[in-house]
């Protein structure tokens, strides 16, 4: 088989048609002085033309001739087209492609069966659409008889039979059955024909024809397609098979054995012999060796071709092919016989037989399953092989096995193991061993679906988190503020505590808002003080002067504890009293109201004391220029003065000083500090 | 005396936060007249301001100076139990739940917090009790029927899940979260078509919502409209190229659009991205599978299975290399393999290719499985 495919790639180069080209006849023209060549080639075509239009024709043998004198002219128009022909009536019926192709190119309508055999050989090499293009470009040929040249009769129906194959190829196409077809190895294929594989139902033993020489000294079959058919066998070692071994007489002889069917427990083989225009024998297995084959009963065998046969798995019946022409539906057509009745075989219907052949019968173990060939049904050209299970006594509809166990050409001699894992059957592709090989089917069922995985992210939350803490809102704090004023009243001479009462006025409003008394043992005192108003403090008691402070708290004043020991001073020349609680605007010497009740508590103090005199005194810090603040501090003196004055102070009691940064209390580096020096006061200069 | 009540007077007028009125005494100052030190008011507000601030032991020290200083002092324990909660000592902030609901009965916040608190504790069912007694308060409270929607999702009681998410959107027609996973339940009850329009709305509401582009690819390839699902994975890839589940998935989707070449290379970045990804090792193996690049499958499905060995799938895809292989044992293990695991189809495999030996038993705890063209174990 490999010689064959080499050689027919050499071919399809070797045959490219020039443009134009034309046929060439086998002339003097052609071989000029090579007038040996001309005559061998003359030779070889007759030779070829001998076997090819005798009846019936020997293409097998006409071939090598055509071939020798196609190697002389390979350009010859109807040679190619012969050689075509011998090739589509062989086991290789693909090689004849590239010569009818060349064949037409050279001449497009010399030959009325060109368009017709270039579409059988497209069509035998799964080439669909080029197939039905050619066939529809065929016309009818001949007259319903084989003319003498070798021309072939085509009907108009076989042209539309054809092109249904071709359709019914292209859907098979489409949907591949999947399988492994295993090359059963040289341990079974030889280089010659291998063919019709039986196995018994473990698979343990396989019987199968072929076409190899027994022998150095084998005859040829006449016809030109090998050697005579022997059958052979070989066992399963685990990983192979061993090597096959020729049967051997008594079961082969000296014309065709060819092996048929095998029963499941593999004790009884049936063999089909070239008699009586073929008939079925059957061996039994004795011991290790088969006996001699016997031939089935009348009622098998007939005058007509009885081919091949299977038998039921209990044995009680044999199903059997026979293309005897009563009770057929046209061609070969299955039959069932009961082996130990005596009714005559029944054909088994036109579920299963159609007007075409029917070929290779094969029953299952499981008695339900039957595999058969036809060239009917679907079949996407030659013979299918077809499944049918019996359902409730009835054949169900045949099944195409599909692509790629069934081709174009013929496909029969299926058989199966009992678990139907796998099929036996020949085969002619490449990569065989050559010509016909027995190959294994591995069915490996429907595809398999890959298995995909796949998460996803689908809570937000979980992809996501957000807080969700609903936390309980800030309290209030109420936030004390307010100003803890406390300390001592002491005598400022004995430095002893003494009472004294202590107003709280809210220089603002200019009124007292409550008056309290410091201890009279200790001396102490403590006020609160709510941040928010201008408080002006005078700690007062007989026979001594008033002591003003001021504590001017904002309303977010915070907390706060400020102690303040007061020395109440007498009224003595020379005292000097701070009087904290005379307000200015910023850089004026303007009296605001808030001063107005540390105005009055002065006028009063002068009112009860008629002959105090007094120096009012303003002061300020060292910010701006001296003499300006010289000059503020006078003015805002005097302002005093004038408040006292105008309510009734005689003015001679009263002088103003102005000493602007001269006198400070507290250093000027500091804000505190420039705010203490920052004052008004007076100082006791008359009593 | 006057004065006194003067005094008063003017305090109530001075302001909530300085309500104390002016007073003196003669030494000491009557603890009644001043505002008390609100130690614990102090400590709770700062508190607050550490949890905000994300110092989760300085809030804590100030809860407990809180409840220390006042003992009845309710937010001071619900805010201790948040700040447990974010510390993840979960029962003491169900303790602290526990007691602020003593405190205050039927606050809707405080059953919230308490099960986040269960929910974080892996409590369940504790938790959505807390949810639905916080919605028996607060109808409203749009979270509470999200957070038990989700425990109930992932419960798969989606229906009752789905009803949660219903409210949520009521409560706050905003909630982006809300349709999200309203949308997720949808896709689990089947109601594919339903929960497009919701990831939609997600994404309208929250277009940095980037996995509702993932869903909603995977709900319109259950509704046929793989060339949208695509178009989604290729929106969120645009925008977001690290995620190794998202090539993996739109492998998925290439795949089933028959682009295995496509869904070979989503594949190739996703094991790129993260080679312990054992999800895109057995896909790339699925795709190479229908490659027909069989070695390739078989070595792909090796590293998922090395990555993972109790990956059933992995187990199923390799066998179905090997049989291709023509490594029928091999494949036959494998097949058992998977079966044993909880994909019961392996069984088949290997009873029709004819593999010796008996079938293969999943443990209990597997439901059988047909062979899945789409799983999603682990659903997050």
């Amino acid at each position: 088989m490999l010689r064959a495919f080499t050689r027919s790639v050499l071919l399809a180069g070797t045959l490219a048609t020039a443009a134009h080209a034309q046929s060439v006849e086998f002339t003097k023209d052609k071989f000029g002085s090579d007038k040996e060549a001309l005559k061998e080639a003359l030779r070889e075509l007759k030779a070829g033309d001998d076997a090819y239009q005798s009846d019936p024709p020997r293409y097998g043998a006409a071939l090598p001739h055509y071939l020798a004198a196609q190697q002389r002219n390979p350009d010859n128009a109807a040679l190619n087209t012969k050689i075509g022909d011998c090739y589509l009536h062989s086991g290789t019926k693909a090689l004849a492609l590239p010569y009818l192709q060349h064949a037409l190119a050279l001449a497009p309508t010399a030959d009325p069966r060109a368009h017709y055999l270039l579409a059988r050989a497209l069509h035998l090499n799964a080439k669909w659409a080029e197939a039905i293009k050619e066939y529809q470009s065929s016309a009818p040929v001949g007259g319903g008889k084989r003319a003498a040249d070798g021309d072939l009769t085509v009907t108009a129906a076989d042209i539309q039979r054809r092109v249904q194959e071709c359709r019914n190829g292209q859907e098979l196409q489409k949907h591949p059955v999947r399988v492994f077809v295993d090359n059963a190895g040289p341990e079974v294929n030889s280089a010659y024909a291998d063919y019709g594989p039986v196995v018994a139902a473990d698979e343990a033993t396989m019987l199968f024809t072929s076409r190899r020489p027994s022998g150095p000294n084998a005859p040829k079959d006449p016809n030109g397609d090998g050697y005579f058919e022997d059958i052979y066998q070989t066992t399963w070692q685990g990983k192979s098979w061993r090597p096959a071994a020729d049967l051997g007489p008594p079961v082969n002889s000296a014309g065709h054995d060819a092996t048929v069917g095998l029963a499941p427990d593999g004790q009884r083989l049936l063999v089909y012999a070239d008699e009586n225009g073929g008939d079925l024998l059957e061996s039994n297995l004795k011991g290790t060796a088969w006996g001699k084959p016997q031939r089935l009963g009348s009622r098998i065998n007939t005058h007509a071709h009885e081919s091949s046969a299977t038998y039921s798995p209990d044995g009680r019946y044999l199903y059997f092919v026979s293309d005897k022409p009563e009770g057929g539906r046209g061609g070969p057509d299955i039959y069932r016989v009961e082996i130990e009745g005596k009714g005559p075989a029944e054909n088994l219907g036109s579920v299963i037989n159609t007007p075409y052949g029917e070929e290779a019968v094969f029953m299952m173990p499981d008695g339900q399953t039957m595999y058969f060939s036809s060239e009917g049904h679907n079949s996407m050209g030659g013979y299918d092989i077809f499944k049918s299970t019996l359902v409730n006594g009835r054949w169900g509809p045949p099944e195409n096995l599909g692509w790629p166990i069934n081709t174009p050409d013929d496909d029969v001699f299926f058989v199966t193991s009992a678990s139907g894992r796998h099929g036996y059957y020949s085969s002619d592709r490449p990569g065989g061993q050559g010509g016909k090989d027995v190959y294994r089917v591995t069915f490996l069922g429907p595809a398999k679906a890959p298995a995909l995985s796949e998460e996803s992210q689908l809570l937000a939350s979980r992809l996501a988190p957000v807080a969700q803490t609903l936390l309980a809102p800030p309290v209030a704090v109420a936030t004390a503020r307010v100003t803890i004023l406390k300390g001592t009243v002491t005598d400022a001479a004995t430095r002893q505590p003494i009472e004294s009462s202590i107003d709280l006025i809210d220089n603002k409003l200019n009124q007292v808002i409550a008056t309290f008394h410091s201890n009279a043992t200790s001396g102490k005192y403590l006020v609160s003080l709510p941040s928010g108003t201008n408080y002006g403090i005078v700690v007062r008691q007989d026979g001594y002067l008033f002591h003003s402070e001021n504590f001017d708290l904002p309303t977010d004043a915070t907390y706060a504890e400020v102690v303040k020991d007061i020395p109440l001073k007498k009224l003595e020349i020379g005292v000097v009293i701070v009087l904290n609680n005379i307000f200015f605007d910023t850089g004026k010497a303007i009296l605001r109201s808030e001063s107005t009740a540390e105005l009055e508590r002065l006028r009063k103090l002068l009112a009860e004391q008629p002959t105090v005199k007094l120096e009012m005194a303003g002061h300020t810090d060292n910010v701006g220029k001296p003499a300006a603040n010289r000059d503020l501090s006078q003015r805002r003196a005097q302002a005093v003065v004038a408040y006292l004055t105008q309510h009734g102070i005689a003015a001679d009691r009263l002088a103003a000083a102005g000493y602007g940064d001269t006198k400070p209390v507290a250093p000027n580096t500091t804000k505190a500090g420039r705010q203490l020096n920052r004052r008004t006061e007076f100082k006791v200069t008359g009593k | 005396m006057p004065h006194y009540s003067a005094l008063i007077v003017w305090g109530l007028c001075a302001g909530l936060l300085a309500a104390a009125p002016a007073r003196a005494q003669v030494d000491s100052v009557r603890a009644s007249t001043l505002p008390g030190r609100q130690v614990a008011e102090k400590a709770y507000n700062a508190g607050l301001a550490s949890y905000t601030a994300q110092n989760y032991p300085a809030a804590l020290a100030s809860f407990n100076q809180a409840v220390a200083a006042k003992p009845d002092f309710a937010p001071a324990y619900a805010n201790r139990a948040a700040t447990r909660l974010a510390l993840k000592n979960y029962p003491a902030a169900v303790a602290d739940y526990d007691q602020a609901l003593k405190l205050e009965p039927g606050a809707y916040a405080h059953y919230f917090g308490r099960g986040q608190a269960h929910e974080a504790a892996g409590q369940g069912p504790e938790a959505a009790a807390d949810y639905g007694a916080a919605l028996q308060a607060n109808p409203a409270y749009a979270p509470a029927w999200y957070n038990r929607g989700v425990l109930r999702f992932e419960q798969g009681e989606y229906q009752a899940a789905r009803d949660d998410f219903d409210g949520a959107v009521k409560a706050d027609p905003n909630y982006a979260y809300a349709y999200h996973d309203r949308a997720s339940t949808n896709l689990r009850l089947g109601n594919y078509a339903a929960a497009v329009p919701d990831y939609t709305k997600a994404l309208a509401l929250q277009p940095a919502l980037l996995p509702a582009l993932l869903n909603r690819a995977a709900a319109e390839r259950r509704t046929d409209h793989l060339p949208d699902a695509l178009r989604d994975y290729d929106a969120y890839l645009a925008q977001k190229t690290d995620n190794p589940l998202a090539y993996t998935n739109r492998g998925n989707a290439r795949f089933e659009n028959k682009d295995y070449a496509g869904a070979v290379a989503d594949f190739d970045r996703a094991v790129a991205l993260d080679a312990r990804y054992a999800y895109a090792w057995n896909n790339r193996a699925a795709a190479e599978l229908k490659l027909e690049q069989y070695d390739k499958a078989a070595a792909d499905a090796t590293e998922a299975l090395r990555l993972d060995p109790k990956y059933a799938e992995a187990y199923l895809n390799r066998g179905h290399a090997r049989e291709m292989l023509r490594q029928a044992d091999e494949a036959c293990q494998d097949w058992r393999q998977a079966a044993a695991l909880g994909l019961a189809v392996g069984n088949d495999y290997a009873a029709a290719a004819g593999c010796a030996g008996d079938a293969a038993e999943a443990p209990a705890d597997k439901a059988p499985a047909e062979a899945p063209a789409d799983k999603t174990p682990a659903d997050k």
